[in-house]
């Protein structure tokens, strides 16, 4: 079912990777024992994982914190050695860190910066441009390319611990993209955000990814990114991977219903009209029915020919909620 | 090629870095102060115990001081050059380190040397100026003794470089730099008087199991012709074959880096 | 009171709750007295002499500068400039608890994990080097000697403390406080004995505070000075604790009145 071959930008086998905790005991005694024995305990952070990406592609990587997100994204970039299991990036093995293979990747971690923080951002880019060795036109070109994409003209000269989070956020953008990598890794990117900038960034990466064809794996943990971003998502909990496809197959295959809300004045209607589906949320005028999704469309029907209702309305199940009921059921 | 670009990269990062040292200017001098200040109070303590004793170990006065020169040159040259593994701890635990791992440039060139700050620059010229002005002091040197004496310094620079690599690598595996690299420097506090000075076996070990007697008496014995040639061969096998280990353990901890989690 | 001794306990285990950092602390305090007691070893082996101090009473000194550093210097009110740069500080102006008390007592709590385990690392040293050291056996002597590290205590803090209020005007806590260690270092008498200096250099050292905080005490150990010498010494060291004294006050109050402008 899964096929790897030459065109996957990323692909993954099998992937493994144990983390050792050391167990220490609180107290005085616990502190000498500690220096003599260690009892350890080995945490599987990531549990024998699949999966591929072509590219350009964007792909949503979602899971409850601890999931096995973040490890996996730093088994990608390299940062990590994989305890078992192969992985090849861009036709590379991520973790011999080789010089291609770092000259075309970009790893974004939310809420810690590559920034100096003393220095305006354009010492971080030109800084950046020796080390990706960018030449002087095409670092011009691309850094004016981001500038007008992100709208930040002129913050660029002012010192960064002097800028707003949001056009920080748009400085370790352009920091991280100055060299137009091919694979781009963001890590949380969203986290420590308000609602406002969460958008904008999402619309962000949208539009780079249409631009420049990169493919980008975005990991979150909240619902409003893969939302609006990804069409294909990797749901991840406790280290393995739970759903691998498309966000509209999710919803269909976890939550095949749809929720219709109206308001019905009539008193026996009202109780006729319950007995349709299953009641999630009642108050007289106002219902709430959840039926199949394959129903919903005649259910509706037939509650607008045989009663008299107002505002009907049909909604797709909670997405949120969906991922939520998926993390659930995978803690068993 | 290589040279060249890691050459700018260095360059930027110390315009860096001394950008940012001197946005606290007064702690800056002050720093600057209380260094001239140790150095200078070493130097009465000498003077002190040559004024009044017989000195030390049949050493002359100006043997003595060309000692603790060498120490002096070889102690800020390294400072200078590595200055940023001391905030080695700090990019760890703040997660920039993994922006090291995850760029085109050699982590570990980036951790030793990114963050040389000009500040350090007027002690280390005092240092040079200090081992010329001792050196005529001696009695009359050899050239051969002086191009062995240049040979040795850079010896015990590279020594000093595989000791910060060590370092770094335990950084990379507890987070715990600060600590280790104050030991570093208390050891080799020892080197600012000829450590033949010290009793057996405490001599010998720090000759050459903590190689500070080889990184900072060594260099100056052999100015002073007191060296022979099978130590100065011994001297540059111990600092190559210390500092290929050390690369070594580098490489180790990097593939059990895990980095600090999210 | 109760609340000091609580405080001093406190500190007390304060320590080892950082386990590592402590035994490198003890492993580099170690370190720095071997260095120091093999340099005199090598200048003055046994049988030579310099002024009136022979091996024994030269390695005697060494080592016991190092017990009574750790008895007078051990401090934690480094953490004053801290507390005044974070506004911790205001936690305690809230609170019915002398400041200076506070401090002195949080000192006391430091003093005594280093004083034992000083202790240990001397005795162990004292077993595996045998160090040729003098004791005192003199009653009168021994008294008058705790009585003078008694008073370079309340020297030594007085002096911290009035270092620690330079963080009312500056934010740099480290390169002062660097300083300050390098120079108390030499001129208290650790790296030599202040006496075998010229004369005329010395007796400018009989005028200075730091002369009082190690290298006194220790010669009132040692016996080597007459009992109105040890008087006028120790009366010394007193009037100096009362400028510092003064000076610390002074520099509170007004720092005080700077700090609370801020509004911190």
């Amino acid at each position: 079912m899964l096929e790897f071959s030459k065109m996957d930008t990323i692909s993954v086998k099998n992937l493994v990777k144990t983390y050792q905790v050391f167990k220490k005991e609180p107290g005085i005694l616990g502190t000498f024992k500690s220096l003599v024995s260690r009892k350890y305990e080995k945490v599987k952070a990531v549990d024998d994982i699949s999966f591929s990406i072509k590219e350009g592609e964007l792909v949503g990587f979602i899971g409850p914190n601890g999931a096995g997100k973040t490890t996996t994204l730093k088994c990608l970039s390299g940062l990590l050695y994989p305890t078992s299991g192969e992985i090849s990036v861009l036709n590379f093995k991520p973790w011999q860190r080789k010089r291609q293979f770092l000259t075309n990747i970009s790893f974004v971690m939310g809420q810690k910066n590559q920034l100096w923080w003393d220095l305006p951002a354009i010492e971080t880019f030109l800084l950046n441009k020796e080390i990706f060795e960018i030449n002087d036109s095409q670092f011009k070109k691309t850094l004016g390319e981001l500038v007008d994409l992100l709208d930040a003209k002129d913050i660029l000269n002012i010192q960064v611990k002097r800028l707003s989070l949001g056009q920080r956020m748009k400085c370790e953008l352009i920091a991280a993209l100055i060299h137009l990598p091919k694979v781009l890794f963001l890590d949380e990117p969203t986290i420590g955000l308000d609602v406002v900038m969460q958008e904008k960034l999402r619309e962000f990466v949208k539009s780079y990814n249409k631009n420049f064809h990169s493919t980008i794996i975005l990991t979150s943990h909240y619902m409003e990114d893969v939302q609006n971003l990804a069409k294909r998502v990797i749901v991840i909990n406790f280290g393995k991977i739970v759903f691998d496809g498309l966000l509209t197959e999710l919803v269909k295959k976890k939550a095949p219903y749809k929720l219709i809300s109206f308001m019905e004045r009539n008193k026996d209607n009202f109780v006729k009209i319950k007995k349709l589906g299953k009641i999630i949320e009642q108050d007289f005028p106002k219902l709430t029915i959840r039926v199949s999704s394959k129903d919903s469309n005649r259910i509706a029907s037939q509650i607008l020919d045989n009663f008299t209702v107002e505002d009907l309305t049909i909604e797709e199940a909670d997405i949120a909620e969906i991922i939520r009921e998926v993390f659930e059921k995978s803690k068993k | 090629m290589e040279l060249k670009k890691y050459f700018k990269i260095w360059y930027f990062l110390t315009t860096i870095a001394t950008q940012i040292a001197l946005t606290s200017r007064l702690g800056a001098i002050l720093f600057l102060i209380g260094k001239l200040l140790r150095f200078a109070l070493f130097l009465v303590f000498i003077m002190v115990i040559y004024s009044q004793t017989q000195g030390i170990q049949g050493y002359s006065f100006w043997q003595v001081l060309f000692f603790f020169a060498t120490f002096n040159l070889i102690d800020t040259a390294s400072q200078f050059l590595l200055r940023e593994v001391y905030r080695f701890r700090y990019y760890v635990l703040n997660g920039t380190f993994d922006y090291f791992l995850t760029k085109p440039m050699s982590p570990l060139f980036r951790s030793l040397f990114g963050g040389s700050d000009i500040l350090d620059i007027p002690m280390l010229a005092i240092s040079i100026i200090f081992v010329y002005y001792s050196t005529f002091k001696l009695t009359t040197v050899a050239p051969i003794d002086l191009i062995i004496y240049g040979l040795l310094v850079i010896n015990a620079l590279i020594i000093a470089l595989a000791i910060h690599i060590v370092v770094i690598s335990i950084g990379v595996l507890t987070t715990e730099v600060d600590n280790t690299i104050m030991l570093y420097r208390d050891l080799t506090q020892m080197g600012r008087i000829p450590v033949d000075v010290y009793r057996e076996p405490i001599s010998w070990i720090i000759t050459f199991v903590i190689p500070i007697g080889v990184m900072m008496t060594f260099p100056a014995k052999a100015l002073m012709g007191l060296l022979s040639t099978q130590f100065v061969l011994i001297s540059i096998f111990l600092s190559l074959t210390i500092f290929f280990l050390c690369l070594r353990f580098w490489k180790y901890a990097i593939k059990n880096y895990s980095s600090v989690s999210s | 009171m109760k609340k000091y001794w609580q405080i001093a306990k406190i500190t007390f285990s304060e320590t080892t709750a950082y386990r590592l950092n402590f035994v490198m602390w003890r492993v580099r305090v170690v370190l720095q007295l071997l260095t120091i007691y093999f340099l005199w070893q090598a200048i003055l082996p046994r049988g030579a002499k310099i002024l009136n101090y022979d091996h024994s009473q030269i390695l005697t000194y060494i080592l016991g500068t190092s017990l009574i550093w750790s008895f007078v210097m051990a401090s934690r009110s480094q953490s004053i400039a801290d507390e005044i740069n974070s506004g911790s500080l205001s936690n305690f102006l809230i609170k019915p608890i002398n400041y200076f008390s506070y401090h002195f007592f949080r000192d006391i709590g430091d003093k005594a994990m280093n004083i034992l385990f000083t202790a240990v690392e001397l005795t162990l040293m004292y077993f595996i080097l045998k160090p040729p050291i003098f004791i005192q056996t003199d009653p009168t002597y021994l008294a008058l000697a705790l009585i003078s590290i008694f008073a370079a205590l309340c020297l030594h803090f007085f002096i911290n403390f009035i270092l620690g209020t330079i963080g009312f005007i500056s934010p740099e806590i480290w390169a002062p406080r660097f300083i300050f260690f390098i120079v108390i270092g030499f001129f208290a008498g650790s790296y030599f004995p202040l006496d075998i200096l010229p004369a005329n250099i010395f007796a400018i050292f009989k005028f200075l505070p730091f002369t009082y905080l190690l290298y006194f005490p220790l010669k009132v150990y040692l016996g080597q000075l007459p009992l109105e010498e040890t008087i006028v010494g120790i009366f010394t060291t007193f009037i100096w604790t009362a400028v510092f004294a003064l000076i610390a006050n002074l520099a509170w109050r007004k720092g005080l009145k700077l700090y609370t402008s801020w509004g911190k």
